[in-house]
């Protein structure tokens, strides 16, 4: 009890600079929530993806439609379990600026192929049996506000109606939430066939296919088949896992991805060693107060602990502050921007990962003046003041 | 003594004390140098993606896209439409006829050097025309493309940036293969991220029939746009919407806008934090001089003179820890390259761009860092009592 006493007189001896330190660990903890939640909701794409899900699109670029016969070919294939297909849209929604990711899909398959996404029975079937209808993503919902017997006007940048505008009357017959809370809900979807009959393009073509195989051992087999099954035809396939495929499409991104998640690090560190300094010479400075605890009789390991604790102390007030400020933020962030960011979750892992850092943190800055103080000789130390 | 040679013997012991906090006021400086060099790495970022797009348009390009497409890739322009718009006024001619240039835009895949992955490259259907209009083009290696034939041309930044397009190299897209005949410039702007054939090649071969998706033509002064928009706006048959080219690239040069406020952000927190570590320093500085402070006081020198030594100390070390900072951005990311997708859904190929105006902001930010964490330590200083500066200062 009495070390306890004597670590919360030494930590604040200096209010001002207590309050210093703790601030900078406190924005450093800060930047890192914030940075590795929005890091991971970039990377929720590959890590959500489904063992056994592939994605066949035109070799050319998966912006090149493919022949909708193709949907059946490659259902007949060996190892296939469910096929589904999808067409992209280029939606908005009242102004260009609001863009709504929306895809036109088979009614029929799409909620079997994506099984982690869940459509009460009743509104499934409502939206299978209406062909202006669409399904909503939960975070869309939200965002729009829309509920379940809305009619929206949703537009497209690319499509034209038959009617003569650029809007399709959709109307909202259910809503589609996700089974683990990093799965992007913020897209909708509605009926293929409507979208190929209504647009002026016609054609008879999907934009990609997404399928299951019967056993993620099978993918390769089943993509190699596909392909192969395609090759040389008027329009060739590039079958993939649904990871690489995302993956992909995220290294479009490209470099700077990386250069900003690097600069950000450092800046991260960067706080931390300034922190640790100052840390480091707060104790430092103790040197002759060391000497006389240790001449009452504090033996030198119980010295050794208190500084330890401490600096962990100290590490983890600013830290946990600053994690806890990193929260709101990501929460807050989260649905402020969900028309533009994917789901932000600060979950387990980034906070087991910042107590890893503030305990590192805390131990760093500690073991150098603690094992100084493990081995001062009481003498030296009068002599240093 | 003057107020000035007060304050610049404090400055000098001062400075000449430093070594004594050597590592106190390292940590200051690299903190602040790190401030600097990552607003800078945000700002150049941000600079020379605006850059590349920037100086793309020409404001005596008129540039027609269908209403509310947003982007070259989404729209489209039919063949009679074209011939609609060669008839509009204020377009200049040369001896071929009028400049205008319906233009098609696919995307092909192209797999980038630096990380092997495959990336959407734009493919640029065009004619005579077209590059006469653009007057910065240069073809820098190989010939030019003949028409009707599966031949290409390389930008510039597509060959930097990407395996597999050097002069001679063949190129599968689907069932057909391209030959890249030669190598252009554009003077460093988005079109270098691109490739160019025949239009009507394009046409054939992707199966877009007669149509077109943008069209571009040159006006004889560029206050032609408004008539050119009257014409479009009064004939039914047009669907278009008309822009100078430079107002259409600047608005796609906001994509990465949202990097520089990004940015500015991270900074500013990160600069706080730094703050903090700063505001230690010198209160640390102070109250390691206080027998010096004191010492002073007692011979005369004035209160002023030790809170400008002490800003002036906090000023030097955040402006030291500036310039380191903002070498090592230039060192590390002016001119370096880098590819991103840009709004028609392609890479955009771009060097990060340090200007001056960047070097400005950085060091700002230096001195704001500077002054903060000098003023309260040095109006801390000054009002020092010299009786508990002695005491304290042993």
């Amino acid at each position: 009890m009495k070390d306890l006493y004597l670590i919360y007189k030494n930590l604040t001896r200096k209010k001002l600079r207590l309050f210093l330190t703790c601030f900078a660990i406190f924005i450093a903890f800060l930047i890192f929530g914030a940075i590795t939640a929005l890091q991971g909701a970039l990377n929720a794409g590959v890590e959500m993806s489904a063992d056994n899900r592939l994605i066949t699109a035109n070799k050319i670029n998966f912006t090149q439609p493919l022949p909708f016969a193709y949907v059946n070919k490659v259902k007949n294939i060996e190892g296939v379990k469910d096929v589904s297909y999808a067409n992209w849209f280029g939606g908005f929604y009242q102004e260009p600026a609001n863009q709504v990711v929306t895809m036109a899909v088979d009614p029929t398959t799409y909620f079997t192929v994506y099984d982690e996404l869940v459509v009460p029975e009743a509104q499934l079937k409502q939206w299978q049996n209406n062909q202006r209808g669409v399904i909503v993503g939960e975070r869309m919902a939200k965002t729009f506000n829309w509920k379940v017997g809305d009619t929206i006007p949703m537009s497209s940048n690319i499509f034209t109606n038959k009617d003569g505008t650029q809007t399709w009357q959709l109307q909202v017959d259910g809503i589609f939430t996700a089974k683990d809370e990093k799965t992007d809900t913020g897209y909708i979807v509605f009926h293929h066939k409507y979208f190929m009959e209504t647009q002026t393009w016609g054609g008879d073509n999907v934009g990609w296919l997404m399928l299951t195989t019967t056993d993620s051992a099978l993918n390769q087999q089943v993509s190699d088949a596909i392909d192969t099954n395609f090759a040389n035809s008027a329009a060739e396939t590039e079958t993939s896992t649904e990871a690489a495929f995302n993956k992909a499409f995220i290294e479009q991104i490209g470099n700077i991805g990386l250069i900003i998640f690097g600069v950000v690090f450092m800046a991260f560190f960067t706080i931390l060693v300034v922190v640790g300094n100052t840390m480091v010479l707060a104790i430092r400075e103790r040197t002759n107060e060391i000497a006389v605890l240790k001449t009452l009789g504090f033996s030198s390991p119980r010295i050794f602990k208190m500084i330890l604790i401490e600096s962990c102390l100290l590490a983890f007030i600013g830290g946990l502050l600053g994690l806890g400020a990193a929260f709101v933020i990501v929460q807050g962030a989260s649905e402020a921007m969900a028309r533009f960011l994917p789901n932000l979750v600060l979950d387990q892992g980034i906070v087991l990962q910042a107590l890893g850092y503030m305990l590192l943190l805390g131990l760093i800055t500690g073991i150098v003046p603690a094992i100084r103080a493990l081995r001062l000789n009481i003498v030296t130390g009068f002599q240093g003041a | 003594m003057s107020l000035v040679s007060q304050s610049s013997a404090v400055i000098m012991m001062n400075v000449r004390s430093l070594p004594r906090r050597f590592w106190m006021s390292a940590a200051m400086v690299f903190a602040s140098a790190v401030v600097v060099a990552i607003l800078l790495a945000f700002l150049a970022m941000a600079k020379g993606f605006e850059t590349t797009m920037q100086s793309a348009g020409s404001d005596d390009v008129a540039f027609f896209l269908r209403v509310s497409s947003a982007a070259e890739l989404n729209s489209t322009v039919s063949n009679e439409q074209v011939n609609i718009l060669t008839n509009a006024p204020g377009i200049a001619s040369n001896e071929n006829g009028p400049i205008i240039s319906p233009e098609l835009y696919v995307i092909v895949d192209g797999v980038k050097k630096s990380s092997q992955t495959k990336a959407n490259i734009p493919l640029r259907g065009i004619n005579q025309q077209g590059i006469a209009l653009r007057e910065n083009f240069k073809l820098t290696q190989g010939r030019m493309y003949s028409t009707g034939t599966n031949e290409l041309i390389v930008g510039q930044g597509i060959l930097d940036e990407f395996a597999g397009f050097e002069l001679g190299d063949e190129i599968r897209s689907g069932k057909n293969v391209w030959t890249v005949v030669g190598v252009f410039t554009t003077g460093g702007n988005v079109f270098e991220s691109e490739l160019w054939a025949d239009a009507k090649v394009i046409q054939s071969l992707y199966n877009r029939g007669s149509s077109y998706q943008s069209v571009r033509a040159k006006l004889t002064s560029p206050d032609q746009i408004e008539p050119i928009k009257a014409f479009v706006e009064n004939d039914p048959r047009l669907n278009q919407d008309v822009q100078s080219e430079k107002s259409y690239f600047s608005e796609q040069s906001k994509g990465l806008s949202y990097m520089a406020l990004f940015g500015r952000v991270i900074s500013t927190i990160m600069a706080l934090g730094a703050l903090a570590g700063a505001l230690n320093t010198m209160y640390t500085s102070v109250s390691d001089r206080a027998g010096e402070i004191a010492t002073l006081r007692a011979i005369g020198f004035s209160h002023i003179s030790a809170f400008i030594g002490t800003l002036t100390e906090a000023l030097v070390l955040s402006v030291i820890g500036g310039i380191l900072g903002s070498i090592a951005a230039f060192i590390f990311f002016d001119g370096l390259s880098a590819a991103t997708l840009g709004g028609s859904f392609t890479q955009v190929v771009f060097q990060f761009q340090l200007t001056s105006d960047l070097f400005l902001q950085g060091a700002t930010m230096a001195l704001v860092i500077g002054f903060i964490s000098g003023l309260f330590p040095a109006w801390r200083a000054a009002r020092l009592p010299v009786v508990i500066a002695f005491q304290n200062g042993r």
